[in-house]
């Protein structure tokens, strides 16, 4: 019964990057299939709230930018970790890149002259991030998504990819569950895309979809690929107490101040010139630090007060911040402070790819959230994000085609068999008596490991106990069992795949951060409080082969601007 | 409390069972459909991602009526009756009643085919939306740079590119229960969406593809489809601005 589909290329994750890598594929008149574990306009880029970076310079009161200026700002927001021609790729693409979604139809906000306005954020030195309200990756994803039907792509929805396909060195394809049948798919391509986006929810408190599990990341771990600069977790400053619904960066970038118990905006003194808007890793680590010294509110967060920017500018320019206070929180920022708190919010690490988003296998492509390239480096400039989806799913997109050309997708005897075997474990789940392990336990331990020992702060003692207690998980977590037995629409399968993806994703950043004795961006060793350029300029490169982890390292791709402290 | 949730799976015959959940402050159902599957049946199936109302993935009915139910805390339906009221359409059909002081009823989004629980299928759904062609086609000469807007345009453009495409119009809408032809209340709003954007190569002559008896003279204002949509869409306000043009342009001609 098991189907094999065959396309030029196929592309897994049907967000913002995947997309438009499938457009792309497209109009080169190639066949193109999204895999997607939800239905594409649920992904997770739907979320982003604040923008997109691009030196338009439509802010001419602010002077003139320029892509240099840029590129800067995010090689220094990276703590000097970016690989510096991949930051100038994306920077200097960006313009277009914002040009192209307007030209397809996103409705971007307006200044006064009808320009795309531009407003300041973390990090920037120029009001240069361009957004749609606070609906950004919204509005994004739905005019990608509307340009990519018009294409003719092919999307298979509420389907999980299990396994690339390998042989004789190349992927050739992959085997996708099919959450609606219950069965297991093959899909034969030359041209693979990982675009499944961040790994957020190994954390107990994070920004991210319920649905952001790493499973690219467990993809090419499985395939002997290496992920890269894994211990690079970025942690937003500002989501909401309790639920970490993100509190967009735009909040702060229109004015919005961070208050603590005393009423005092604390962050003068973290970041005398920039105050809020210093780079994430650097609020992040302010307000957790004023939570843990007592300056907090009791329950452990502190106060973004945008009362001073009046109701006329929040229901224009942050129309859904304001709801999402009131929906969660009951309250109402045009009168009262919001209660925020610093969660797990992205991940700066990934699969790793070179600048034409090639991994390190031939016909494996990553790009997004889920790949590094590396234009984030140790710390993420909001705003980037949604930048680098748009750049390098068109890039992917390219470099695929190229790929393809000429090399059509024969059948495969080995992704039969293949697709014979992932069937076999996914009946092995679903049927066979019950298990002495629950998903959910396992899953849960995880996080709060994650967030314990994996946090905003990190030291050798908690790490080490960290990383045994995921492995001990990992042996655990073979004996998990799921009580659905329908074939359809079985999500407790979903699950069970998703965990099998967490926990070695969670090892993986486990094994980077306990090596880097360093400080640097995100990643914050209470035990090597500073940055250490001899030893570790240099990106990690974590590969997984039988049933171990091995650690290496390349160094970073330094060039226009000269490593230097990093100050705000 | 107790959650009763609507259960349905393959040739079985749907059933409500009934969950007893610990309301915690700030408690959604969401929350609660997954504390059920992780702690008493992980075959209860329903569809989630962002848990912040953005994604449109969990819109169902809660208490006979189309929610998100990310942003639906069990506390307030415990404490107060929605304010405003619907026009009848098919929503609870197996269970009679329930108690508001301590239940919360649960039930899949209707006007669409159940596959499992609160999972329906939402294929007409989409295919509805597919067939008003909704994506702009730049409209020659594409520009340099940006096409210069007017604030004015984004605010009324706005009104329609907050839709999440959840469906909980679509569920609440009587006009779909009763003829399956009809386009529907989100459709027809991107229909009105691309129709009004200045930067679309077709404008308004797109306002004629739905010119016809399952379109726009189909809808007969009972105006469900704004009192339900999580994001404050108005389809009945583009409904009513589209034939007000269309009888116009008849007039004129």
């Amino acid at each position: 019964m098991n189907q094999i589909h065959s396309f030029d290329a196929a592309v897994i994750g049907g967000g913002l990057t995947g997309l438009r890598a499938a457009v792309e594929v497209a109009e080169a008149g190639l066949s193109v299939a999204v895999i997607s574990k939800v239905h594409p306009l649920r992904s997770h880029s739907v979320a982003a709230q604040g923008g997109m970076n691009a030196s338009l310079g439509n802010n001419q009161e602010a002077g003139e930018d320029s892509w240099e200026a840029h590129a800067f700002d995010t090689v220094k927001g990276s703590d000097y970790l970016a690989d510096q021609d991949a930051a100038a790729v994306l920077c200097q693409a960006a313009p277009a890149a914002v040009l192209e979604m307007e030209h397809w139809g996103t409705v971007f906000s307006r200044d006064a002259e009808g320009r795309i306005a531009q407003r300041p954020f973390g990090g920037a030195g120029f009001p240069r991030t361009c957004y749609a309200a606070d609906r950004t990756g919204h509005n994004l994803l739905h005019t990608l998504h509307q340009q990519a039907r018009r294409r003719g792509i092919v999307f298979f929805e509420e389907h999980c990819a299990t396994k690339l396909q390998v042989e004789r060195g190349a992927c050739i394809g992959f085997t996708a569950y099919n959450l609606l049948s219950g069965e297991m798919e093959g899909f034969r391509t030359n041209a693979c895309l990982l675009a499944t986006g961040g790994y957020g929810r190994v954390y107990a408190h994070s920004t991210n979809a319920h649905i952001n599990t790493g499973d690219g990341n467990h993809l090419a771990l499985q395939a002997g690929v290496p992920l890269k600069d894994m211990e690079f977790v970025q942690f937003h400053p500002t989501t909401l107490f309790g639920t970490n619904i993100l509190i967009s960066e735009a909040a702060r970038g229109e004015g919005g101040l961070l208050l603590n118990r005393h009423h005092e905006r604390f962050m003068e003194r973290y970041s005398p010139t920039v105050k809020e808007l210093a780079p994430r890793d650097i609020v992040a680590r302010a307000i957790q630090k004023e939570i843990d010294i007592g300056n907090g509110f009791e329950g452990g967060f502190v106060h973004l007060d945008l009362t001073a920017l009046g109701k006329d500018r929040i229901m224009e320019v942050l129309p859904g911040i304001h709801q999402i206070s009131v929906d969660f929180a009951g309250v109402d920022p045009v009168e009262a402070p919001i209660p925020v708190q610093p969660g797990q919010h992205y991940s700066m690490g990934g699969v790793d790819a070179a600048n034409d988003c090639a991994t390190s296998l031939p016909g494996l492509y990553a790009a997004g959230e889920c790949a590094c390239i590396s234009v984030h480096g140790a710390n993420r400039l909001g705003g980037n994000s949604l930048l680098e989806t748009i750049v390098f799913g068109r890039i992917a997109g390219t470099s695929m085609s190229k790929h393809v050309r000429g090399r059509p997708s024969t059948p495969s005897a080995a992704l039969m068999g293949a697709l014979k075997s992932e069937s076999l474990r996914i009946t092995a789940l679903r049927s066979s008596g019950e298990g002495n392990e629950r998903m959910r336990a396992i899953r849960n331990e995880l996080k709060s490991t994650m967030w314990r020992s994996f946090g905003i702060f990190r030291e050798r003692g908690s790490m080490e106990k960290g990383l045994d207690a995921i492995r001990s998980l990992q042996r655990r977590a073979r004996m998990v069992k799921v009580g659905d037995k329908d074939e359809v629409f079985n999500q407790a399968v979903i699950g069970v795949l998703e965990l099998q993806a967490m926990l070695p994703v969670s090892e993986a950043i486990a094994v980077g951060a306990l090596a880097r004795e360093e400080s640097r961006g995100s990643h914050a060793r209470v035990d090597f409080p500073k940055r250490d350029d001899q030893r570790f300029l240099a990106h990690s490169l974590v590969t997984s082969s039988d049933g171990g982890m091995s650690l290496s390292y390349v160094p970073v791709r330094t060039g226009q601007f000269p490593v230097k402290e990093r100050a705000y | 409390m107790n959650l009763i949730v609507y259960r349905s799976s393959g040739p079985h015959k749907p059933r409500y069972d009934s969950f007893e959940i610990e309301v915690k402050r700030g408690m959604t159902v969401l929350d609660a459909l997954f504390q059920v599957r992780d702690e008493v049946d992980d075959s209860l199936s329903f569809r989630y991602s962002c848990r912040g109302a953005v994604c449109g993935s969990c819109a169902m009915l809660i208490n006979g009526r189309p929610m998100l139910a990310c942003r639906t805390q069990l506390e307030k339906l415990l404490e107060q009756a929605p304010e405003l009221k619907l026009a009848p359409f098919p929503a609870a059909k197996g269970r009679m009643g329930y108690d508001a002081d301590i239940e919360v009823l649960v039930e899949p989004l209707p006007n669409l085919p159940v596959i499992k629980d609160l999972a329906v299928d939402m294929t007409s759904f989409f295919e509805k939306l597919e067939q008003v062609e909704p994506y702009l086609v730049p409209l020659a000469p594409i520009p340099e740079r940006e096409y210069m807007m007017e604030r004015k345009f984004v605010n009324e453009l706005e009104k329609f590119t907050n839709c999440i495409l959840c469906a909980a119009c679509y569920g609440a809408c009587p006009v779909n229960a009763e003829d399956a032809s009809y386009t529907g209340p989100a459709a027809l709003a991107q229909a009105y969406r691309f129709a009004i954007d200045p930067r679309d190569e077709r404008g308004k002559e797109r306002l004629a593809m739905e010119d016809k008896p399952s379109g726009w003279p189909a809808c007969r204002f009972y105006s469900n489809c704004h009192k339900v949509c999580p994001k404050g869409v108005p389809p009945n306000y583009a409904i009513s601005k589209a034939r007000k043009e269309l009888s116009e342009r008849e007039k004129g001609a």
